[in-house]
């Protein structure tokens, strides 16, 4: 053998193997569990899954672009904490450095006011920027880019109808090699299909909308699906739940113990248009936000085609979390809760009985009441700790319901007691988190 | 829109929205001031109020919750039996100082007697730890809320 064959086989060899590494992280995209065919959307008969739903219908450009961006909920993190609307600046601590959101209103120097329509296409559904550079993934283009051109441009025309604000973007702080753009070229070739929704010809019409909604604008995978090796959704894990920011979202596939699968379609409805239902606990941190910002102004048949999707989702098993929900925790202070720490108990009748109450059952609000959420019945208690530091603020159609962020008057030690406090009595399976963990969650909450 | 609220054993009317705070209610439209006004975010005890015999803070409570409720302010706390005997401990042993947040301390310790008679000092923990008194009256709240339920014992 030559050793020219010999370098040509390792050649060969090397290139299937990359080949295999490349299709593996890939994997299934994200409707791909379901069964039945896959069309184009111009060759799919029944109902357009896309754009406004029918009250809509007549409704100017703005109009619907403004219902499509409140539902791809570009505002949140287009937004930073007190800052103008779109206008940037939120920073997204990842191990890595810190990545801030863009301005996104027609500022032409600051802004994307002098983007044009392909411009915009361009970065909403390729992550690639005018100038050529590209995106990171953090813009969840990789979900974008299944919007029709339509739509995308419906949001162009509503986000161009807004005033400009000027606000320079925050120089990103990551590290070599994360800090080199044009790497993501390859990351977006892999990751990246840059196809449109194809509707499913053997799926309702509903589905098929709330597949749209799902996965081109809420993009429910970018929190709740864990990421791979190579950082991209992975959908063989679809929905499984995952950490993000510093909080963890939850299960939502179909599994009956840690997913949605023994929730009832009511109860995912309300949830999703509400952020509380009863016996479920209250969406909160980036969840709570989604539902102000996004969910909650859904049409309600944009909600139910949401829930139909979601509860066709495979079941994943999060093998951590308990089978069971705790029930009601007792009246007394002296039965209940882990008393190996007497720090957690101390905190808790101090700061958090008034509202909680020693049974969980809230007296001052139902979106206060502990019993049954999931977040004190997950032995990793993240949510419970990250609550306590950052608090939490919910526009509800009775007016605003806030829990104060104690993460500057307690101490990590404190923190972390009064979580594993809160999952013992609260939980059927306490959290045994320490300072250290505590200190770790604070570093990746956004701000 | 007009809520009727049951107050100390009294109806009364209030033209105010569902999602106001029992506490403005109580100040402001009624004229109750008695429950004091602290923090505002349940972290402080001022504001404390009987909500069918439960102490409460008055000042994240929405008054469309407590329709229907019997609700107790320090106005009427001391027409029931705890109460009286609390606010006869509290006058015995002069724990006042300041006083700002006293209404809150008495109706803490008042629903506190009412549904554990004989607390030992853990109890007093649970019930009196969300009162914050910044005159550092503690001890004679602890004190006086020994000698009421010591007092209501035959």
């Amino acid at each position: 053998m030559s050793i020219r064959s010999i370098v040509l086989g390792v050649i060969a060899v090397g290139a299937v193997g990359v080949a295999a590494c490349a299709w593996y992280l890939r994997g299934p995209g994200p409707t791909d569990f379901a069964a039945g065919q896959k069309v184009p959307l111009a060759e799919y008969g029944s109902t357009d899954p896309t754009g406004v739903p029918a009250s809509l219908a007549q409704a100017s450009l703005i109009e619907r672009g403004k219902y499509l961006a409140h539902a791809a909920d570009c505002m949140v993190c287009h937004t930073a904490a007190g800052g103008a609307p779109y206008a940037g600046g939120l920073g997204f601590k990842l191990p890595f450095g810190t990545l801030y959101s863009t301005n996104i209103t027609p500022d032409r120097d600051t802004g994307i006011g002098a983007y044009s329509d392909q411009d915009f296409l361009d970065a909403v559904q390729r992550g690639k920027r005018p100038d050529g550079s590209r995106l990171y993934p953090a813009m969840p283009y990789p979900s974008y880019s299944y919007m029709t051109d339509a739509d995308a441009l419906a949001i162009k025309a509503y986000l161009f109808s807004l005033e400009p604000v000027r606000s320079a973007s925050l120089g990103n702080t990551l590290s070599f090699p994360f800090n080199q753009r044009w790497g993501m070229t390859f990351w977006s070739a892999l990751f990246n299909a840059d196809k449109r929704f194809e509707p499913n010809a053997d799926q309702s019409p509903q589905w098929n909308r709330g597949a749209y909604l799902a996965e081109a604008l809420a993009h429910c995978g970018d929190c709740h699906t864990e990421r791979n090796l190579g950082f991209a959704l992975n959908n063989r894990k679809k929905f499984g739940g995952a950490v993000t920011a510093g909080w963890r979202a939850y299960n939502i596939s179909s599994d009956e113990s840690s997913g949605l699968g023994d929730w009832t379609a009511d109860e995912i409805a309300t949830y999703l248009s509400t952020g509380h239902a009863a016996g479920r606990g209250t969406a909160s941190g980036p969840m709570g936000e989604a539902v102000d910002h996004s969910f909650s102004k859904l049409e309600s048949e944009d909600i139910t085609s949401l829930v139909s999707y979601l509860q066709t989702v495979p079941a994943i098993r999060s093998a951590d979390l308990p089978v069971q929900l705790a029930p009601v925790a007792p009246t007394s202070h002296k039965q209940g809760g882990g008393a190996t720490d007497q720090i957690g108990k101390r905190v808790f009748e101090g700061a958090c009985v008034s509202c909680h109450g020693w049974t969980g059952k809230s007296t001052v609000s139902a979106y206060a009441t502990l019993t049954g959420a999931r977040s004190v019945n997950d032995p990793s208690a993240i949510n419970v700790a990250q609550i306590v530091v950052s608090g939490t603020e919910r526009h509800i159609p009775e007016g605003v319901l806030s829990m104060p962020a104690f993460g500057k008057s307690l101490s990590n030690e404190e923190v972390a007691a009064v979580a594993n406090y809160v999952t013992a009595r609260f939980g059927s399976e306490g959290s045994t988190i320490r300072a250290a963990d505590v200190a770790a969650l604070r570093e990746q909450t956004a701000d | 829109m007009a809520v009727t609220l049951t107050i100390n054993g009294e109806q009364r009317l209030a033209d105010v929205e569902d999602d106001v705070p029992l506490l403005w209610v109580l100040r402001d439209v009624l004229g109750m001031t008695g429950t004091k006004f602290g923090c505002g975010i349940a972290q402080c005890g001022a504001c404390t109020v009987h909500v069918d015999g439960e102490a409460v803070r008055s000042c994240v409570l929405p008054v469309g919750s407590v329709v229907g409720s019997s609700i107790t302010t320090i106005e009427g706390v001391g027409a029931t039996p705890a109460g009286a005997s609390v606010q006869r401990a509290w006058l015995d042993l002069e724990v006042v100082q300041c006083g700002y947040c006293q209404s809150g301390q008495i109706m803490s310790a008042a629903a506190l007697l009412a549904s554990t008679p004989d607390p030992d000092d853990s109890d007093i923990d649970a019930a009196m730890a969300g009162n914050i008194c910044r005159c550092g009256t503690y001890v004679r709240i602890r004190a006086a809320i020994k000698q009421a339920a010591a007092g209501k014992q035959p």
